[in-house]
């Protein structure tokens, strides 16, 4: 009884002192997303909540739906801060990851929520590469080709993954962006364009998953033309 | 729709091409199908749910990551398309039988697209007939998946939580089988990789 007494007046002024110090248990910390930019690979990434004052330590956690082995993230550095990679090997499909942080500091600790994902349902590639435009001469008048590559990272070639293009132009003083969808071609030839210099960016979106970044700006400008005066041939 | 019909004289090539449109398709209607089961779905329902390794076709063995799918021969990666379609028969009947008497709100929606569902699988599957036939395929070794359940429940709740969880494992399925063609479709269209 004694004992108990003692531990509870402690653990009181231990409180005491360390809200005097304003140093507290850490916050919770919040897994933000997990994105796979080629269905091969995934990272999660966390905010890790308040310190509590004090050096906090964070450490994320994952058990596949058909194991009870709890392991810990296998790579914190290669996405950079608050994050945890899963390289080739640690990454299966079709299978869901439960996965919580915990953040740890002197006083205690605390857990975030878990967040379940499969790793098909989380894909989002990087943005198509090499963007270019070009003008192209033709009878019935000029006309913009846009040409650009796969981001490097996705492996469509073997149709592991497949992508999805969408292009969009304007002028500089237009508000409004004009898409259009290109399918899964790596090109695509805009008729119908006023002279003036034109923006181009171009984005794509696996067949089932989220849409890239759009590229930069690649510019482009369209001539002044003249529609050549047939009669003229004529007489 | 995409439906096989005139097959003679289409190549193969044109034959996956249509096959895996189809599979998308499937793949995108169990997922709208998904969403409209959450706008409206009890929380007791999530506890109620059973785990993903409940579902009647976890036991086949697949390749779950690019470099098991990538080894593994044409005819096999068919055959588990194949596989995974014809366990879905059974299951997507009793769900499209179900669907208009479900305890939700979208339920009109909810049963078109069921039925949707069921006739896609049903043209994506004879489609599959014909790829076999023409990629000469020698073996038929399609594995067994049998689902032994021929009611959702008897309330309401667990009717719709089986509903729900039978779609999920639908929709993880019909990931598998799209994921496959689409290899399938690639390996075919050597000679116009600019599609891949």
């Amino acid at each position: 009884m004694r004992n108990s007494w003692a531990v509870l007046s402690l653990t009181f002024i231990a409180n005491l002192i360390s809200q005097a110090a304003g140093v507290s248990p850490p916050g919770k910390p919040r897994l933000t997303s997990c994105r796979s930019p080629e269905k091969e690979t995934f990272t999660c990434w966390w905010e890790p909540g308040d310190d509590g004052g004090l050096p906090t330590t964070y450490a994320l956690y994952y058990r596949l739906e058909h194991s009870e082995t709890v392991n810990e993230c296998p790579d914190y550095r290669t996405a950079g801060e608050n994050s945890c990679f899963f390289n080739k090997n640690d990454t299966s499909l079709w299978v869901n990851y439960n996965i919580t942080v915990v953040a740890t500091n002197a006083l205690g600790k605390n857990i975030s929520d878990p967040v379940e994902v499969d790793v098909v349902y989380i894909v989002q590639p990087k943005s198509p590469e090499n963007v270019t435009a070009v003008v192209v001469h033709e009878d019935q008048g000029p006309f913009v080709k846009v040409l650009w590559e796969k981001p490097r990272t996705a492996d469509t070639r073997s149709g592991w993954i497949t992508l999805l293009y969408q292009l969009r132009v304007k002028q500089e003083k237009d508000k409004e962006w004009v898409e259009y969808d290109a399918g899964r071609q790596k090109y695509y030839n805009v008729f119908s364009l006023h002279p003036g210099k034109y923006m181009v960016q171009v984005r794509c979106k696996p067949d089932h998953g989220f849409w890239s970044e759009w590229t930069k700006t690649t510019y482009i400008k369209m001539p002044d033309y003249l529609p050549k005066e047939r009669s003229l041939w004529i007489m | 729709m995409c439906a096989f019909v005139s097959i003679n004289g289409v190549g193969l090539n044109d034959l996956l091409e249509r096959a895996s449109q189809l599979s998308d398709k499937l793949h995108s209607l169990s997922t709208s199908l998904t969403n409209d089961l959450d706008s409206h779905f009890p929380p007791v329902g999530r506890v109620m749910m059973p785990r993903p390794s409940m579902c009647h076709t976890s036991s086949l063995q697949i390749p779950n990551d690019k470099d098991q799918a990538l080894k593994v021969p044409e005819d096999e990666l068919l055959s588990l398309a194949r596989s995974l379609l014809l366990a879905w028969s059974d299951p997507l009947a009793l769900l499209s039988s179900e669907a208009s008497s479900l305890a939700h709100p979208e339920r009109n929606t909810i049963d078109s697209k069921t039925k949707e569902l069921q006739d896609n699988i049903n043209s994506l599957g004879a489609g599959l007939e014909h790829v076999v036939h023409k990629m000469g395929s020698s073996s038929d070794n399609l594995s067994s998946l049998p689902f032994y359940s021929n009611s959702l429940g008897q309330d309401k709740t667990s009717r719709l939580v089986n509903f729900h969880f039978l779609l999920s494992c639908f929709r993880r399925d019909s990931h598998k089988i799209d994921s496959f063609l689409k290899v399938l479709r690639c390996r075919a269209a050597k000679k116009r990789p600019e599609m891949c």
